[in-house]
Parts: structure tokens; C-alpha cells; sequence
């Protein structure tokens, strides 16, 4: 039946196949706008919270009332969020300083540099890979403990001053850099820092652009590390997300407080992400092209 | 190459220099993340079997020599049992329920619609978003007065209920995770040739047929990904759990991981060796558990 159909004509088939496109485009849309409803109501209901009243926030109603900023004015005043934030901010941006310069640096060597074990270190940085943060967490909660740096900032920039994944990224980036650029330097008489500094890593921008960002959210969003470094009692020290679980766990009723908490925990990223998506989506993809 | 470097051989104590100069500051670029490396990884794979043969307390090793009785301890403990068939149930639920929605949002996306660019965006935001902030919003959504069960007409708090919150967990972590999910099966899909599907058109097969019997099985290398990749992910729960149950593990010990059960090991009963014990013991199911992935769904693969 079916072959003779193809046999005798495409042509009668074009109708039907035209209605069930048409039909099976309003299916595609009208799932996605479901699902990105059910993504997005979670989010609007939390902002519509944050500007209610503590007894108005468990009402189901749209607009608040009566309509109030105090629950952002005190998680910033009574809440201590402004410290969170700046402990936060302080965090990300060293780290993702030392990881740019030393992934930068890793990478470039490991990418172009001739010296006797390369190989054999590379597969230590690959290893690295291997080894969970729960199975290190009491070794290094141990040896942090030891040279005191349990509960301040030193210990957990330390631990993270450069990730074996920035260190991939980067050096397969620097493989895919012509060698001509740093020939043409070398016989301007360039050493090898000022090769990699004035000339390999700005053409590294694509990939530097990708570190940063990721890093960044990375950072941002840690919850274990933080709270196994500053979690024991070091209350000055917490990351917006620490402070956040800590206004939860303290204060488990004030829903708007604890909604514009969780709005600014989130938002960086949002905005980072709203500006840069083509980096977040790219990486994904091409990790999961190389997997 | 060889062969012009041959017709001209520069000075030879010149090229050696050249040769030193550059492994030099080969070593001297690579000496800080080495040290790192090895210094936060590599050594404390090692230092964390060596502590769980101790007694060891938040100040150190303690008298009562060495042994395998962290070890004993860890594997004869209901608590960790309980935490080994929390995370499995976990797992053998979020790891399909994200498969099964990545790629239905996956085949909605690649078609020709408008705004594709923006629902997948949509779709992957909640994916980066902090994990503590998602949770805490979840909770307030899921509260037994909070909005999902005014719509539902129900008081059930889903979150604080010993038989439910496994299954809430899930629900929340396959909304976050599906939109990564979605951009693999997504790169997946743009990967499989027009002339595939071509010839299935001609041949007039239906969409359904099409899917189980073209696309779906073009996609095994990514179902293999993401079922090694997120498995493994899944294994390690904790942030969600944990901002749950305010770190305890509770109701009745229903949201307690394994990764949860070497924290609160570490750091509510302050036995470092136990603690280690359990993280070297988790670390080999975990690795067996990659292992069998590898052997099964891998070599076919292969």
C-alpha cells in the first residue's frame, strides 16, 4: 500500500502533510509557552513576594498589598546582605583573576612549550578530574585547619586559584592558535612571557571570554566550599548564598526577606547571562560535542 | 620537518640553551597550578585514606591506634544505608525524568518556531542559576500554604514530609537541569543529517515511527553522555538537601545523601576518620557504578 502511494505521486500528499505541519507547529508552541510559564512563574511569584507585607505573603494575589520595599531595605540593613554581597563579589573577581592568569599561563605552556614531563603533568592536571570534593573535603578541611586558614578569605582563594577545567579550556584554545604569531615574534627578539602576554593571549579572547564568565557564576553560586570554610562560625566571612541558607534556617517565615535574598542571589548571573548567553550555551555545547 | 632543520643544524651549545631557556619557563608557567594540584587533589586522595584509619577529631589524630573500624563503622551504619537508598531512589528518578524532558524541549526547539532562541534561554536559565536561591524559592512555592498547593486545593508540605520530599527534590532539580540537558540533545540533533529524514519522508513514515526508529537511536551517543555525566552529578546531591532540611538530614533521616552523611560526620559529630572512611567508600561505589556504565551502555556505544 504505502509503496504504491510513493510509487504513483507525491503531489496528493502535499495537503495533508501541510495540515498536519500546521498542526504539529501550534503543538510545539503551545508546549513551549507551557513549559516556559511553569519556568517562569516561580520567579515573577517571587519578585511579586518580595514587595508584599510578611501576613500578605501568603495570599495568592498578584499585586501586593499594600505594596512595600522593606523587606529589600532590611535583608540590606538587618540582614547584612551588603556584606554578603561584598564578600561575594570580592571572592569571584580574585578568583577568577588567578585563574585567568594561571590557566593562561598553564595552558600556554602545556600548548606550546617543549620541556621534559610535560605529558606525564598534564595527565596530573587531567587526574585532578578524578578526585571529588567529598573525598578531599576532610584533607583539606584538615591541612587548611593545620596552617589556619579556616575562616578567612586566603584559605578559599587558595584552594581555588586555578581549576584543571580553566586550564583545559585554555590550552585547547592556545592548539588552535597558528604558530606563525609567536614565530614572528620570537624573531623580534620576544621572550616567552611577553609572547604570551602581548601576543597569545589577547588572540585567546573567545576563550578568556568563556573563563570569566563561567568562573564568575562558579564562584558566585558555591555553596559547599563556603560553607565548609566559613560555615563554622565565621559569620563574617559568608557568600550571599551562605547568608541566604543562614536566613532561611534563622528566620524560616519571612518569605519576603527571604525572596529578595534569593532575587539578588540570583541576579548577577541573570545579567551576566542575559549578556553573554552565546558563552554559556557554546561551552555547553562544545563540551558536549567533544563527550 | 626534520629533514630541513638537518640541512641547516644551527650551533649546537645554542640550541641546547635555546632548548633549557624553554623548559625553563615551561616549568616556571606551569609551577603554580601544579602546585595547586597537587597540593588540593592529588595529595588529598591519598591523606584522606590515611585519616580513615584513625581516630581523628576536629584536633587531630587521637590515641586508639589505627584500623579498618571507621570502615566497619561506616558500612554497618543504617544511617548511611538509609543515605546509599535515598540517592539511589534520587537517581533512578531525576536521571530519566531530565532525559525524557531535555529531549522533548530538545525536538520542540529545533523546529522551525519563532522565538526558538529566546524559550531555549527560557529553558537553560535555571540551570546556572544558584542552586541555594532556586531551592529556597522552591520551598516557599511548595510550603504546605505556599502557591502550588493553593492551585491544587491541597496543604500537603512537600518538603518537610519524610515519604514525599525525595520526589520533590526531583521534580525541582528536573526543572533546573533539563534546559543543560536540552542543549546536548539540541547539538545532538543538529549533528544528524537532513538526508536521513529525507528519506524517511519519502518513504512516508510517520513522525512517531521517524523518532524511535531514525532519531532516537542517532542520538545514543548523547543519551550516553548525559547518562554518565548527570548520573554521576546525581550521586553527589547535597545543596538541595541540605538547604531542606536546614543541614540536618530530617525528617527521619529522608533527606539525608551520602555526601550530606560525611559532611554531618565531619562537622556535627566531628569524626574526621569516619568521615574519610565514608568518603573513600562512596568514592569507589561511585567509580564502580562509571565502570558498569562504561562496560554496558559504553561498549555499545563504542
Amino acid at each position: 500500500m504505502l509503496q504504491t502511494s510513493v510509487a504513483t505521486s507525491a503531489e496528493p500528499y502535499i495537503p495533508g502533510r501541510a495540515r498536519s505541519e500546521v498542526i504539529r507547529k501550534a503543538l510545539a508552541y503551545a508546549v513551549v509557552i507551557l513549559v516556559a510559564l511553569i519556568f517562569f512563574v516561580p520567579f515573577v511569584w517571587t519578585l511579586i513576594t518580595s514587595f508584599k507585607t510578611i501576613p500578605d505573603s501568603v495570599n495568592v494575589s498578584l499585586i501586593p498589598h499594600p505594596w512595600t520595599t522593606s523587606a529589600w531595605r532590611t535583608i540590606w540593613t538587618d540582614y547584612d546582605f551588603k556584606r554578603y554581597i561584598e564578600n561575594s563579589l570580592f571572592l569571584a573577581v580574585v578568583i577568577v583573576g588567578c585563574n585567568l592568569v594561571l590557566a593562561g599561563l598553564g595552558g600556554y605552556a602545556f600548548a606550546r612549550l617543549k620541556f621534559p614531563g610535560r605529558e606525564l603533568l598534564f595527565l596530573l592536571v587531567l587526574g585532578t578530574l578524578m578526585v571529588p570534593d567529598q573525598l578531599r573535603l576532610i584533607p583539606v578541611f584538615v591541612m587548611l585547619t593545620n596552617w589556619h586558614l579556616i575562616g578567612n578569605f586566603s584559605g578559599y582563594i587558595f584552594i581555588n586559584l586555578v581549576t584543571a577545567t580553566n586550564l583545559f579550556l585554555m590550552r585547547q584554545y592556545f592548539l588552535t592558535i597558528p604558530k606563525d604569531f609567536e614565530e614572528a615574534a620570537k624573531l623580534d627578539g620576544a621572550g616567552y612571557f611577553k609572547t604570551f602576554w602581548r601576543i597569545m593571549l589577547p588572540l585567546a579572547l573567545p576563550a578568556i571570554s568563556t573563563l570569566v564568565i563561567l568562573q564568575f557564576q562558579g564562584t558566585w553560586n558555591d555553596f559547599f566550599w563556603p560553607l565548609i570554610l566559613f560555615g563554622q562560625g565565621s559569620p563574617s566571612h559568608y557568600t550571599v548564598q551562605l547568608g541566604l541558607a543562614e536566613l532561611r534556617f534563622t528566620y524560616s517565615t519571612l518569605w519576603p526577606q527571604i525572596c529578595a535574598g534569593s532575587l539578588i542571589a540570583i541576579l548577577p548571573v541573570l545579567a551576566i547571562f542575559l549578556a553573554f548567553q552565546r558563552y554559556f550555551v557554546g561551552g555547553v555545547v562544545s563540551a558536549g560535542v567533544k563527550g | 620537518m626534520a629533514t630541513v632543520s638537518d640541512a641547516a643544524p644551527p650551533p649546537r651549545s645554542s640550541m641546547l640553551g635555546v632548548r633549557l631557556r624553554e623548559a625553563g619557563w615551561g616549568y616556571a608557567f606551569v609551577a603554580v597550578p601544579i602546585a595547586v594540584f597537587g597540593l588540593f587533589f592529588i595529595y588529598p586522595f591519598g591523606y584522606a585514606v590515611y585519616i580513615s584509619f584513625f581516630h581523628w577529631g576536629i584536633l587531630g589524630k587521637q590515641a586508639g591506634g589505627s584500623g579498618t573500624f571507621n570502615y566497619s563503622k561506616v558500612l554497618h551504619d543504617p544511617i548511611f544505608h538509609t543515605a546509599l537508598k535515598n540517592v539511589a531512589e534520587y537517581t533512578l528518578g531525576v536521571v530519566p525524568l531530565t532525559m525524557a524532558l531535555g529531549l522533548s524541549l530538545a525536538l520542540v526547539i529545533n523546529q522551525k518556531i519563532r522565538g526558538r532562541n529566546f524559550f531555549r534561554s527560557a529553558f537553560y536559565f535555571p540551570s546556572i542559576a544558584s542552586s541555594v536561591a532556586i531551592t529556597t524559592i522552591a520551598l516557599y512555592i511548595f510550603n504546605s500554604d505556599g502557591l502550588f498547593n493553593r492551585i491544587i486545593g491541597s496543604q500537603t508540605p512537600w518538603f518537610t514530609t519524610a515519604s514525599k520530599v525525595t520526589w520533590a527534590i526531583v521534580g525541582l532539580n528536573t526543572w533546573t537541569t533539563s534546559g543543560t540537558v536540552m542543549l546536548y540533545y539540541l547539538a545532538g540533533l543538529q549533528a544528524i543529517s537532513n538526508d536521513v529524514y529525507e528519506a524517511a519522508a519519502l518513504d512516508n513514515t510517520s513522525a512517531w515511527r521517524t523518532f524511535w526508529k531514525i532519531t532516537f537511536p542517532l542520538l545514543r551517543p548523547v543519551h550516553f553522555f548525559v547518562l554518565v555525566v548527570f548520573g554521576v552529578g546525581a550521586l553527589k546531591v547535597f545543596d538541595q538537601q541540605f538547604i531542606v532540611s536546614g543541614g540536618a538530614g530530617g525528617p527521619n533521616y529522608s533527606t539525608y545523601t551520602p555526601v550530606l552523611y560525611i559532611y554531618r560526620a565531619a562537622f556535627s559529630s566531628f569524626d574526621f576518620g569516619l568521615a574519610a572512611a565514608a568518603g573513600v567508600v562512596y568514592f569507589v561505589i561511585i567509580f564502580a557504578v562509571t565502570l558498569v556504565q562504561n562496560l554496558t551502555v559504553g561498549r555499545r556505544e563504542a
